[in-house]
């Protein structure tokens, strides 16, 4: 592989609840353009990690930099500007507007005529086009006029994706864009994020429970545990790692890779 | 999705509403007997009484239009929106009367106010959420309904009894010049609606539903929400205090009642009654409010009150997105059977 940038690195970042270390002392790098997934049993603090670098929590202590700026205190509705998009695992979207205008208002944000408020919304020609594309790209075509709370979970998991991928960012933060899935509708999910990654050179951030999945898609692998890293390396190197088979894949996970 | 209807297509409700609003006195004059050019030369008696309970509607209902479009539309609930109707009505009449001034300089410190006070309630907007902001938006009404009823502040207010006598330019004397009154009143309302439909629909508009459906989620996607929430607020009291003006130059007298958290409450009712977040529902509202009280206290005196607010109560109850949203609603599932039945009938090729 050829040696690629650093695009976020996290120094001694650390999140406390109460007492609790949800977040402890976490110093990783994330290579620009490499799918970098993070994984670790439940509570381990994967999703505090998320919303320290997506700026949706401050730290305690430590500093996240993304391009070698400091990202600390940063609003988070400069974020996507900046080029980091983030998916929710606890679905996050506009349950009342339909499919069309979830989409349209994700991508909406990138234009800069939000101001004009004599403008007709269905005239902005790029915005309305970018909708189309994402919307049939994720599959929700056929619903696109539904209020989203009527979808299926799956099919809300989707139009998650479809929320972040309509601003086409560099580094995407995706946080169990599987979670709760039909396990026949995972691969399918899985491909297109592959896809986005690979054809646009994007950094994608991925927590995934899914072992098998997880071994096959990620260029490297973080483990976490208790608010700690346990272990970094390529699928073959955490597979082959006696501590993290111990103390979390032990048993769980077949390490014939 | 793109929609290339015409301007007249799109808001054929609003522009046959103005059509028969601009007719109606004229109609009515018929009944009493008057000739169109009678009541051109604000002579019919009934005509006359008529386009005052217009001009009443109209101004409620561009004071309950500014109210949805907080409410309804961005999700804003203000406990203090009275206020930006009552300082415009209040300084128009203290501009007018004891200033002395010019119409146009009054109206241009009128509405250079309604943005000062919209910036006012907009300082808590980055730091409040909710209910916190329906309760500080009381508290900043709440002092000034104090002041305005505060004995120190009689020769200005009038206090307790309302601003009294204030002279009104003759070329809109709502006695002498009434129909020209009613037609002000009424261009304003329907240019204000057709304003808000096309703010709605813009992008700016879009993303005030968006905050009010998930602000969160709204700043996530990139959008400065509280940007948003300003603009909003400085078109809504801009409106307001439209509707506060001509109350102050239309009543003879203004009382202290428009400036406290009941009036803020008949906004809300009337936009409830017309169907939240729906627009033409705080015209439609407004219309009901007005008359439902006009009958009642016609034929029951002072004791209307009650049964109005009883009505109220149920009318919410049982018909929770109002007159307009209910009617939305139930086009949404005839149309389709509409459709269905012409399809049965119809041949099939
Ligand atoms: N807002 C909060 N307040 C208090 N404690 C929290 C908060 N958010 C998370 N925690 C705690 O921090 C720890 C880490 O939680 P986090 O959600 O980051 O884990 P996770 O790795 O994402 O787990 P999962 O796989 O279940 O999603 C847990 O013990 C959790 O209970
Ligand atoms: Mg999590």
């Amino acid at each position: 592989m050829t040696v690629r940038e650093t695009i976020i690195e996290t120094q001694n970042l650390t999140k406390y609840f109460g007492a609790l270390a949800a977040v402890d002392d976490v110093s990783i790098k994330i290579q620009a353009g490499t799918l970098h997934a993070i994984i670790g049993p439940n509570g381990a603090g994967k999703t505090t990690f998320f919303n320290l670098l997506s700026g949706n929590l401050k730290p305690t202590s430590g500093k996240v930099f993304y391009k070698g700026m400091d990202l600390t205190g940063k609003p988070i509705h400069r974020m996507i500007h900046l080029g980091i998009g983030r998916s929710f695992q606890i679905t996050n979207i506009f349950p009342n507007l339909t499919v069309h205008e979830n989409i349209r208002l994700a991508s909406q944000a990138m234009e800069d005529n939000n101001f004009h408020f004599l403008m007709d919304t269905a005239k902005m020609d790029r915005c309305e086009e970018r909708t189309a594309e994402v919307v049939e790209r994720v599959g929700l075509k056929s619903q696109s006029l539904l209020p989203a709370r009527v979808l299926s979970h799956g099919d809300q998991r989707k139009l998650e994706l479809g929320m972040i991928l309509a601003p086409d960012p560099e580094v995407l933060l995706l946080d169990e864009p599987t979670a709760g899935m039909a396990t026949e509708q995972v691969p399918e999910l899985i491909t297109l994020i592959q896809e986005v990654q690979q054809s646009g050179e994007k950094t994608v951030v991925l927590v995934e429970h899914n072992m098998n999945v997880v071994m096959s898609v990620s260029d490297k692998i973080t483990v976490m545990h208790q608010g700690k890293v346990l272990a970094e390396g390529t699928p073959a190197e955490i597979a082959a790692n006696h501590e993290v088979q111990t103390a979390y894949l032990g048993g769980l996970y077949d390490l014939k890779v | 999705m793109k929609n290339n209807s015409s301007f007249l297509t799109k808001n054929r409700g609003i522009l046959i509403f103005f059509a028969v609003m601009l007719l109606a006195p004229f109609l009515i004059g018929l009944f009493e007997g008057s000739t169109p050019l009678m009541i051109w030369g604000n002579q019919g008696s009934l005509s006359k009484f008529i386009e005052g309970l217009g001009i009443e509607i109209f101004i409620l209902a561009l004071f309950a239009l500014s109210f949805d479009l907080l409410f309804g539309i961005t999700g804003l609930l203000s406990f203090g929106h009275a206020m930006f109707f009552a300082v415009a009505a209040y300084l128009t009449g203290i501009a007018l009367k004891t200033l002395a001034m010019p119409f146009w300089g009054v109206v241009l410190l009128v509405l250079l106010a309604a943005i000062v006070q919209a910036l006012l309630f907009s300082l808590v907007l980055p730091r409040v959420k909710g209910i916190t902001f329906t309760l500080v938006s009381l508290g900043l009404a709440s002092v000034f309904h104090i002041i305005v009823m505060s004995s120190d502040m009689i020769n200005l207010t009038g206090a307790d009894v309302g601003l009294q006598g204030v002279p009104v330019p003759a070329f809109i004397s709502p006695v002498t010049e009434r129909l020209r009154f009613y037609v002000i009143a009424l261009t304003l309302l329907v240019a204000t609606y057709l304003f808000y439909r096309r703010f709605v629909a813009s992008p700016t508009g879009r993303v005030c539903v968006a905050i009010r459906e998930n602000e969160d989620r709204a700043k996530m996607l990139g959008y400065n929400t509280t940007i948003f929430k300003v603009v909003v607020m400085i078109i809504s009291s801009l409106t307001a205090a439209t509707a506060g003006m001509l109350h102050a130059l239309y009543q003879p007298s203004i009382s202290p009642s428009i400036a406290d958290l009941g009036f803020t409450v008949t906004g809300l009712l009337i936009v409830l009654i017309g169907g939240v977040g729906t627009l033409s529902g705080a015209i439609v509202g407004a219309f009901a409010f007005r008359l439902l009280d006009f009958t009642l206290r016609r034929f029951m005196g002072e004791s209307a009150s009650f049964i109005t607010g009883a009505i109220y109560v149920i009318f919410v109850l049982f018909v929770p997105y109002g007159i307009v949203g209910t009617i939305r609603m139930r086009q949404l599932r005839t149309k389709p059977g509409w459709q269905r039945l012409l399809g049965m009938v119809k041949p099939k090729n």
